[in-house]
């Protein structure tokens, strides 16, 4: 029962408190992890011009973050297999929570929030049975870890709130790892990746698997668009001398595209993408290879490659009004037009946006 | 369609010295991937023969085949690219780890039914791949139950079978190596699995750090579970008291790479002597506890985690001074993505 005392409690840190909105930090777009020059770790505020609009020390590196969709609250991750994520106050870098993972369990470094931004889901690894969970955390309780159910499938990583408000959509990316054997893949032969849309009471709505020939493709990483299009970047786990598609579109209840470059570039791309954007018109989804040096763009509606852009070590990506901003392990972010910035850091995996996507 | 080809990225540093690429890549081809696969297939034939005439899986003389055939697997077991990757020929003689007991429960049902695809080698080909290799046959070979289920006839079959498949895929390795990857990783082209010669080695880099860090974090890891939870039953190959032997194979193959790679100043070629000797060294002394059944009481946990730490000397070495001598390092994000 909720008592009257701990309503108010609750009243107050939520909407009697000063603004604390992302405007109150600068209005960063985005936000990224970063290695610094001294070998420290932290998360940043960045502005589609390159700008730095705040930064907050982290304890380790740090792979993704999530941010509340009206406090200027921030989830950054450790990457996997870490058992921690820190919620930061972004106004000041203030921690405001530790969340840790529960026992036999360990964060895949991806983490979205409910409409309403009252209940956090969390992609996870339940190690000893080799299954994926998406764990859920009560914000409005100081993030109390309220419940898990399955991701519908092994090594989810990814996952987004869909346009309805309703429903997760979950990247499985089929790989199973324990953490007593570091990063070691320990089932490639038998992989199954799948694309899951869950409701957010764990119901498996519908699940998406590519062909046969397709099981070492590994699905990793997500962005959808506001009609509910979904892009899912690839990571090739089979021979390397292979030109697999890395980049599917899929809407629910129809078949799925996949896109790909010319063979040359699409070798290029070393059956790896890092991240994957839409732009906000949703013209344009792009994907990144830092171990291609390459980003792909794509025009969601052909499927047909419009730009290649070389840039050493490019891993996130985010959506621009009509394309897309990245960063670089060296330290760039830049446009499809032209480097806009550069700042002695190490840009780590994800350029992820604060505004929701159009 | 339009392509952009704007260059965000810094000018490619070139290393102060003259590094002989090719040199390289020819002298790791010519002593170390084809007499290592070239060894296997004589070891595997062996074992086919040797299966051929006495398939009991008690019999003497098929359990000496076996062990020369793993130990020939292991001797190359991190050359995982090219032809071990075409048809899945490496997880076909090596599935392992085995998380969820798929190899005991495919050869159980094999078993118990009778499948006539044991009787054919294209048939057995297409059955679960759980099925095949080194660790199916080490199942047939020592495990109690696997040993005593169904037919002593069927049985007999079915090691012959998964026998005839290891030489088959063993075979195929060696074939490819010899007519054409050689000559693919020899000879860079725009169109080839390797554009540059610097794209070759670090193959070979890349295979290098690979197999160390699967001997530390898996074959090593895996058994030590966590302080509060060991998990011997875990070792690799345990059932025919392998797995300090696979570790020691694999090293062995590994400091021969190793000392390939680093035939060129500035590389590190006498810190990666030392550190190899020095993990070799403490290798033989965990020859009491070949299962490495001791992880669950302190002495023999630290005895087999320092083990882990040697061979972690040695991948700290190759990634911190072997990799920039060969001008292999990989980016930030390139390296170790997600």
């Amino acid at each position: 029962m909720v008592t009257r005392r701990r309503m108010l409690a609750g009243l107050a840190a939520t909407s009697l408190l000063p603004s604390a909105g992302w405007s109150s930090v600068g209005t960063p777009d985005y936000l990224s992890a970063a290695r610094a020059p001294d070998g420290t770790y932290l998360l940043a505020g960045l502005t589609t011009t390159g700008e730095i609009t705040f930064t907050i020390p982290l304890p380790a590196r740090g792979h993704a973050a999530t941010a509340h969709p009206e406090r200027a609250e921030a989830v950054a991750f450790a990457r996997r297999p870490g058992t921690f994520a820190l919620v930061m106050d972004c106004r000041d870098g203030a921690v405001l929570n530790t969340l840790t993972a529960p026992a036999g369990r360990h964060f895949y470094g991806h983490g979205a929030f409910s409409a309403d931004g009252s209940t956090l889901f969390t992609s996870e690894n339940d190690f000893e049975a080799g299954e994926g969970v998406i764990g859920l955390w009560d914000v409005t309780q100081n993030y109390t870890r309220i419940g898990e159910f399955s991701s519908g499938g092994v090594g989810p990583h990814d996952l987004k709130l869909m346009p309805d408000g309703q429903t997760l959509v979950v990247a499985n990316g089929g790989i199973e790892t324990h953490p007593d054997m570091g990063r070691s893949k320990l089932n490639i032969p038998v992989m199954a990746p799948n694309l899951s849309y869950v409701s957010l009471a764990g119901e498996v709505l519908e699940r998406v698997e590519l062909t046969a020939s397709l099981h070492k493709n590994s699905i990793r990483h997500l962005a959808v668009r506001s009609d509910g299009l979904v892009a899912f970047a690839m990571q090739w786990q089979g021979n390397k001398s292979a030109t697999q598609p890395l980049l599917g579109l899929h809407q629910r209840g129809t078949e799925t595209k996949l896109l790909t470059a010319p063979p040359k570039a699409q070798q290029q791309l070393q059956g790896y993408a890092g991240s994957v954007a839409l732009s906000n018109d949703g013209g344009l989804v792009a994907i990144t290879s830092p171990r291609g040096n390459v980003l792909h763009v794509f025009d969601t509606e052909t499927g047909q490659p419009s730009a290649i852009l070389s840039a050493k070590d490019v891993c996130g990506i985010g959506p621009t009004s009509d394309g897309f901003v990245f960063t670089t392990g060296t330290g760039i972010i830049g446009t499809l037009q032209s480097n806009t910035a550069q700042h002695p850091l190490q840009w780590d995996n994800h350029l992820i946006a604060i505004t929701p996507q159009a | 369609m339009r392509l952009l080809a704007l260059t965000a990225s810094l000018l490619l540093s070139q290393p102060a010295w003259a590094l002989d690429s090719a040199a390289l890549v020819d002298t790791a081809i010519d002593q170390h991937i084809l007499p290592g696969f070239t060894a296997l297939t004589e070891a595997t034939g062996t074992l086919k023969n040797t299966a051929a005439e006495d398939c009991a899986s008690d019999s003497a003389a098929l359990r000496a085949a076996y062990h020369q055939g793993f130990d020939a697997w292991m001797a190359v077991s991190h050359l995982r690219f090219g032809p071990t990757e075409e048809e899945e020929r490496a997880f076909s003689l090596a599935f392992w780890p085995d998380t969820k007991g798929f190899t005991p429960k495919a050869l159980s049902k094999l078993i118990t039914s009778e499948d006539p695809a044991a009787l054919d080698e294209e048939a057995f080909a297409e059955v679960s791949i759980a099925a095949h290799g080194f660790f199916a046959l080490e199942f047939l070979l020592y495990d109690e139950r696997i040993q005593t289920l169904g037919s002593d006839a069927y049985r007999c079959t079915l090691i012959q079978a998964v026998i005839n498949d290891i030489d088959r895929n063993a075979t195929a390795i060696l074939a490819e190596w010899q007519n054409g990857y050689a000559d693919l990783m020899r000879t860079t082209s725009e169109n080839g699995p390797y554009t540059t010669e610097l794209a070759a080695v670090a193959e070979l880099f890349k295979a290098l750090d690979t197999g160390l860090q699967f001997n530390a974090d898996a074959r090593l890891g895996r058994p030590l579970g966590t302080f509060d939870k060991p998990r011997p039953l875990r070792a690799e190959a345990r059932r025919s008291e392998r797995s300090l032997q696979n570790i020691t194979v694999s090293l062995n193959a590994l400091e021969q790479l190793a000392a390939l790679l680093a035939a060129q100043p500035p590389a590190p070629a006498k810190n990666l002597t030392a550190a190899f000797s020095l993990a070799l060294g403490h290798a033989t002394e965990l020859e009491s506890d070949p299962t490495f059944a001791g992880v669950s009481d302190i002495q023999g946990r630290l005895r087999v985690e320092i083990l882990q730490q040697y061979i972690g000397n040695i991948r700290d070495i190759v990634l911190q001074e072997l990799g920039p001598a060969l001008d292999v390092t990989a980016g930030f994000n390139a390296l170790d993505g997600d």
